[in-house]
């Protein structure tokens, strides 16, 4: 009786033993990989993007001192992302938001209303629009109602595909960073330096590559393209789709084809996630080249970062042109 | 004008086809009554294609349409069960619930591989204008392949029973709409489906006769739809459908006249249009003694159509500030697309606008824009003021219009009214 009792105490000590001994070889694992990191993840600043366009930028200007993360992944439809459970979670240890602006991420406001953290509502210091500064091209009027072309009666919001405005967008995110931690301000403003050295000495490079497509005709099928056409210099010269979601109809296709045919157009742009059939049916009637350009970083396989994103679109427009 | 009417006759001979196969399978589906079948079917192919993503294969490649093909043959055996449990609970619910989770499936599969997110909203979506000959010939041998195994195996498949001539049926019916809706979109290949048989199978009775009706209906109607995109500039899926929808109500109009007593169809049919009208005339004079400055669609749609009939009640002030209001609205419009204009140009031509100058042009923009707003507003306000004015009396006149086009009993009234005290 008392060996089946003494028995039974020994079992359950080796069992508690062999729990703590789990335990302590999971956290010395863990000791060992956060030491091994140069900073330790729950050092690093939490910052949440809206889009994998403005994580790159923040990743530029934060450098090792911050974690971003952006909610929408790589190759979704921004305008069209709807939140996931996960996302009220990331935004709770979150100490800055960076979004779009311009009625691009609207669903983002929602979303923020579920978080509870103060400083990164509206107005707080962990909030920042991004488009604060920017020259918004092709605004209509007041954001009520539907105006003429694009829905998005505050401007046009691809705006980061001008390379120049990542000048404020990067102000607005060091503005945002030296707020919340000021201490590393210097950090921050020197990073932002380097990189918008490097993306200087790059557009050059690019401007140089796109120079013999100036004033070249192109068609694409949604309007994101004004911002980098304006920095390029190309001539975007109509739209497949009507208005955002809204189908061709006949004599609107027709007049595009009538179009291309008297004026040239050497190239159709299409985005990853834009119906292929109807632009390649637009592109076979005139016999022309489609181009797959990125609007956002990471939606095609070679748009790893900001920089690399306009790489691979100026590579691409170049040698469609060179067809 | 005639590059527009070029390309649209391969979308609709498109058309053609699919009003083909599908106004044969709608008659079949109506008989069984499983309306929704096609669009089980079609989200139960999307959810393939969404799989075969997942797996790593690129759209339009042979391992894509296998899943797709794989997946419409699993629910076409889950479909042939449903007539087994049919007894108890309507078949149509257990092809909804098919339908719900199949599309909440693609959701939940979707968040994993987010490519295929605008990919399965195309093979939902289709567009018929797009397509063209190549498609054409895919769908014709296909659909010929279909229809032959069913003229052979007609008497089983049209009054089944067995499970397997179920399956058959609902297999071949799976191959078809995964064509289809690919191409034109589940809105339309519904009408394709539903319209052109309802209509046949109002008018006869035969399968044969049937057929013949729906053809005719569906082709015409696809060409009265494409005409309509045409002509007012529509976007050709959604034209269609529409399209559809009237042929429906048009034949549900004529059906009675055809069926029934004619003469006492055509009695019912004025005194409902007379009733409807009375009724419609009513209700304007009522908002309008209620509510002058409300909104009076009818009236708002009168003088769309007719613009001088303000004039009517407008005084010569109102009138002027309505026209220089009008101008002033077209002179921002206009000043505004200059501005438009020109930041297109300067894009590509002469110095590029800089940051200052793009901020004043857009700044000029709003201010155009607010401007017409307020022209707008003096518009609507002007209006309001001139109906404010009349609405007593125009609310009487019309209620008096009402009443008398109402097919109330008049002659009856007056008789017990006036010469009852008398008899």
């Amino acid at each position: 009786m008392g060996g089946v009792t003494a028995g039974g105490a020994l079992y359950r000590l080796v069992a508690m033993w062999r729990g703590r001994l789990q335990l302590c070889l999971c956290f010395g694992a863990v000791w060992v990989l956060v030491q091994s990191s140069p900073l330790r993840a729950q050092d690093r600043l939490q910052i949440i993007t809206t889009t994998t366009d403005l994580r790159s930028l923040a990743e530029a200007v934060g450098g090792d001192l911050i974690e971003a993360v952006s909610l929408v992944p790589a190759n979704f439809d921004a305008e069209e992302y709807q939140p996931k459970p996960r996302d009220v979670l990331r935004l709770k240890n979150a100490r800055l938001v960076v979004r779009v602006g311009l009625d691009y991420d609207l669903w983002f406001d929602r979303l923020l209303q579920a978080a509870t953290t103060h400083e990164i509502q509206r107005g707080g210091s962990g909030y920042v629009d991004a488009s604060f500064g920017i020259a918004a091209l092709e605004v209509r009027g007041v954001s009520l109602g539907a105006g003429d072309g694009h829905a998005h009666g505050s401007g046009n919001p691809h705006y980061w595909l001008d390379p120049s405005n990542a000048e404020f967008i990067t102000a607005n995110i060091l503005a945002g960073l030296a707020r919340i931690d000021p201490a590393n301000a210097g950090v921050y403003e020197a990073n932002r330096q380097a990189f918008l050295t490097r993306l200087d000495r790059k557009l050059t490079e690019w401007e140089m590559k796109l120079a013999p497509l100036r004033s070249m005709p192109i068609i694409a099928y949604h309007n994101s393209w004004p911002y980098f056409a304006r920095r390029f210099r190309l001539d975007f010269i109509d739209t497949i789709e009507i208005k955002p979601g809204v189908p061709p109809t006949p004599s609107h296709l027709a007049g595009i084809i009538e179009a291309m045919r008297t004026r040239g157009v050497r190239m159709v742009v299409r985005e990853p996630h834009e119906p292929e059939r109807d632009v390649a049916f637009v592109a076979a009637k005139a016999g022309v080249p489609v181009v797959v350009l990125a609007a956002s970083v990471g939606a095609l396989p070679n748009t790893g970062d900001y920089l690399a994103l306009f790489n691979a679109n100026v590579a691409a427009l170049v040698a469609a042109a060179a067809r | 004008m005639t590059e527009a009417l070029a390309f649209l006759w391969p979308p609709f001979l498109v058309a053609v086809c699919l009003v083909g196969i599908h106004a044969y399978f709608g008659i079949q589906v109506l008989a069984r009554n499983v309306i929704f079948v096609d669009l089980a079917l079609a989200q139960v192919a999307a959810l393939g294609a969404t799989v075969a993503f997942l797996l790593g294969h690129p759209a339009q490649n042979l391992a894509t349409y296998g899943y797709s093909l794989g997946f419409t043959l699993l629910a076409a055996v889950l479909l042939a069960f449903t007539r087994a449990w049919a007894a108890r609970v309507p078949q149509e619910a257990l092809i909804g619930v098919i339908y719900v989770v199949a599309a909440a499936a693609s959701i939940l599969l979707i968040d994993r591989a987010p490519q295929g997110a605008e990919h399965l909203k195309q093979i939902l979506t289709g567009n018929i204008l797009t397509s063209g000959v190549n498609e054409v010939l895919v769908i014709i041998p296909l659909y010929l392949a279909v229809g032959l195994v069913h003229l052979l195996a007609r008497g089983r498949l049209t009054r089944s029973g067995s499970l397997l001539w179920d399956f058959v049926f609902y297999a071949t019916f799976g191959v078809v709409v995964t064509s289809s809706v690919a191409l034109a979109g589940v809105l339309l290949v519904f009408s394709f489906l539903i319209v052109p048989a309802a209509i046949g199978v109002m008018f006869a009775s035969s399968l044969p006769r049937q057929l013949a009706i729906g053809w005719l209906a569906g082709i015409l109607t696809s060409a009265a739809g494409f005409a309509a995109s045409f002509a007012f500039d529509l976007p050709t899926g959604a034209a269609l459908v529409c399209a559809f929808g009237s042929a429906l109500a048009l034949a549900g109009v004529v059906y009675p006249f055809i069926r029934a007593d004619r003469p006492r169809v055509l009695r019912i049919a004025v005194a409902a249009i007379r009733w409807s009208t009375a009724a419609l005339i009513a209700g304007t004079a009522l908002q309008l003694a209620a509510a002058p400055r409300a909104d009076q669609p009818l009236l708002d749609l009168l003088e769309y159509a007719a613009p001088s009939l303000r004039n009517l009640y407008f005084t010569n002030t109102e009138a002027a500030t309505w026209r220089d209001a009008n101008e002033y609205a077209e002179r921002h419009r206009l000043a505004a697309a200059q501005l438009i204009e020109l930041e297109r140009v300067r894009r590509t031509q002469g110095d590029t606008l800089s940051d200052a100058e793009m901020q004043r042009i857009s700044s000029f923009l709003k201010s155009y824009a607010e401007m017409r707003k307020g022209e707008q507003f003096v518009l609507g306000e002007v209006r309001a003021r001139a109906r404010e004015r009349i609405h007593w009396s125009l609310a009487l006149g019309l209620l008096a219009a009402a009443l008398l086009l109402a097919p109330l009993p008049w002659r009856r009234l007056w008789a017990r009214l006036f010469r009852q005290p008398a008899g």
